[in-house]
């Protein structure tokens, strides 16, 4: 990296304040989307609650086969007699009012444990993807009025409880162009389809922006503040989530970082070289490849010098209409050069030679009447 | 892109199996458009993926008839409310001119010369989307229906 690339801090009515940061070197990790999704399914299983059938269920009755020889299958059958229970099919999986197949139970491996490097790594990869804006768009977030990315807003804007009422916290995050995608979050509200609904689930919506603060400086008064924005989120730059930062496992979330949350990131995460001071035995992922731009890459000097040059000449090129030679003189020629002798020389025009063919030697006559 | 360890090839990779502005469909052995303002042809392709690239084209439908060219600035890569410049042709003009100065616009500068032919194509698709439809023409009844028709009036 000749020089670091840097991000201007923007004020709270959303100009730039003057201020710059360099990018911290998180945002240089390599995006995995295979390391966050595998991390990701993981992830949200681990808030699971068991569940499982009774354990009784479609065992309480006292059923017994009637064995062979009654001309009915051998399954259990209700014993007694005096009501339609009497004599029906129990227990089994096929049963009316029997137990279910494999029955689950609540010591189902319900929680996934997860490399902790793997969800550093994964965590480092979201957060990288945050800084792409193509990246963004794909996931849908709404950022056509949003003056940069990643957008870091002053912690000035607020400082001391300024973000701590719902209607200031939006006229903040409006300023500094998050609307149109609270805005998108906020229309999104549907009625979630089927039982979920009756589950808690009642309502799905979209996301919105993800607030990341360093609650040292900034308080924690812009939690309150944004809690009843629909989609909006907030996090502790200490406590980074790749569920926020990686919806559903999708890469590009949408962060609008307080600057001394963006601060904060080098001491957390550390660079590809010096280990992070939060973090024991972390040091950020390295790309693979320095430069990933494939036509760069194959119009840079050193793959173009070793590159032979390419084979054969420029293909024939064939007519696109079949042209006749009987007709078009110049297909003719192509064809047969001593047509122009041919016809210069007027040879179609002369007569055959009159007169008789002359007679053979006498030498050769001889020779033909020999014997 | 702000940081080298991304590029237009990269995230390519990443959205082609599924995107925002992805439409997926079962129909015609599985046609995937695009919804990209930035798409000239709606096609989901690498060429054609507006907010992919770093230089992209869009043209759409502008109110009172006109045309509206949108381009990729590739200096504010980073900022998305600098990133567009929008161009609105006004319907008033000829479609001919539109279609002259959309094609230096993207090949004379050498901006996109790829994309010429779909800029253009695409600006003749949305004056045609314009226009207003004429009207239907009577119907000519034939035969016994014209008989038919005919006979009430004599």
């Amino acid at each position: 990296m000749a020089s670091r690339p840097t991000v201007t801090i923007i004020g709270k009515d959303g100009s730039p304040s003057g201020a710059t940061h360099t990018i911290p070197t998180v945002f240089a990790s390599p995006i995995r989307p295979d390391i966050v999704q595998q991390v990701h399914t993981g992830m949200a299983k681990n808030k699971r609650q068991p569940y499982a059938v009774s354990e009784k269920a479609g065992h309480q009755t006292s059923a017994e086969s009637w064995g062979t020889g009654r001309a009915v299958a051998r399954i259990p059958r209700v014993s007694g007699g005096g009501t339609h229970r009497a004599g029906q099919a129990a227990f089994g999986n096929m049963c009316r009012s029997g137990r279910m197949f494999a029955p689950t139970k609540i010591w189902r491996k319900w929680h996934i444990k997860i490399n902790q490097g793997q969800k550093r790594f994964a965590t480092a990869s979201a957060l990288a993807a945050s800084a792409v804006p193509p990246l963004l768009l794909a996931r849908g977030h709404q950022i056509s009025s949003v003056p940069e990315v990643p957008l870091v807003v002053d912690s000035a804007a607020f400082e001391g409880g300024a973000a701590a009422k719902t209607a200031s916290a939006l006229a903040i995050l409006n300023a500094v162009g998050a609307a149109a995608d609270i805005e998108k979050a906020k229309k999104s509200k549907k009625l979630r389809a089927g039982k979920g609904k009756l589950r808690g689930r009642r309502h799905r919506q979209r996301r919105g922006p993800l607030v990341i603060y360093d609650p040292e400086v900034d308080g924690k008064e812009l939690v309150t503040g944004t809690r009843n924005l629909p989609g909006v989120e907030t996090s502790s730059v200490y406590a980074l989530n790749l569920l926020q930062l990686a919806p559903g496992g999708h890469l590009g979330r949408f962060i609008v970082w307080t600057s001394a949350a963006f601060k904060a990131l080098d001491k957390i995460y550390g660079t590809t070289t010096k280990p992070s001071e939060l973090k024991k035995d972390f040091l950020l992922p390295s790309n693979l490849v320095s430069q990933s731009d494939l036509s760069r890459l194959i119009n840079s000097s050193e793959i173009q010098s070793v590159l032979n040059a390419p084979k054969g000449g420029p293909l024939t090129k064939r007519a696109a209409v079949q042209k006749n030679p009987l007709r078009n003189k110049q297909v003719l020629l192509r064809f047969n050069p001593y047509h122009s002798t041919f016809v210069k020389n007027q040879v179609g025009q002369q007569k055959a030679e009159a007169g008789k063919p002359p007679k053979p030697p006498k030498a050769f006559l001889e020779l033909l009447r020999e014997n | 892109m702000a940081t080298p360890n991304v590029s237009a090839d990269l995230v390519w990779e990443l959205v082609r199996n599924n995107n925002s502005y992805l439409v997926k469909r079962k129909e015609s052995g599985g046609v995937q458009f695009s919804r990209d303002p930035l798409n000239l042809t709606n096609v989901h392709s690498r060429k054609y993926a507006g907010f992919v690239n770093t230089k992209a084209i869009g043209v759409q439908p502008a109110e009172k008839n006109g045309v509206k060219v949108i381009s990729k600035k590739e200096s504010a890569a980073q900022k998305p409310a600098k990133s567009t410049t929008a161009v609105v042709h006004n319907g008033g003009q000829p479609t001919r001119k539109i279609y002259r100065t959309v094609a230096n616009q993207t090949a004379k500068s050498g901006y996109r010369p790829d994309l010429r032919e779909a800029a253009v194509a695409r600006v003749s698709a949305v004056r045609q989307s314009q226009r207003e439809p004429k009207p239907t023409p009577e119907k000519k009844p034939r035969g016994a229906k014209a008989k038919k028709a005919a006979a009430p009036e004599s």
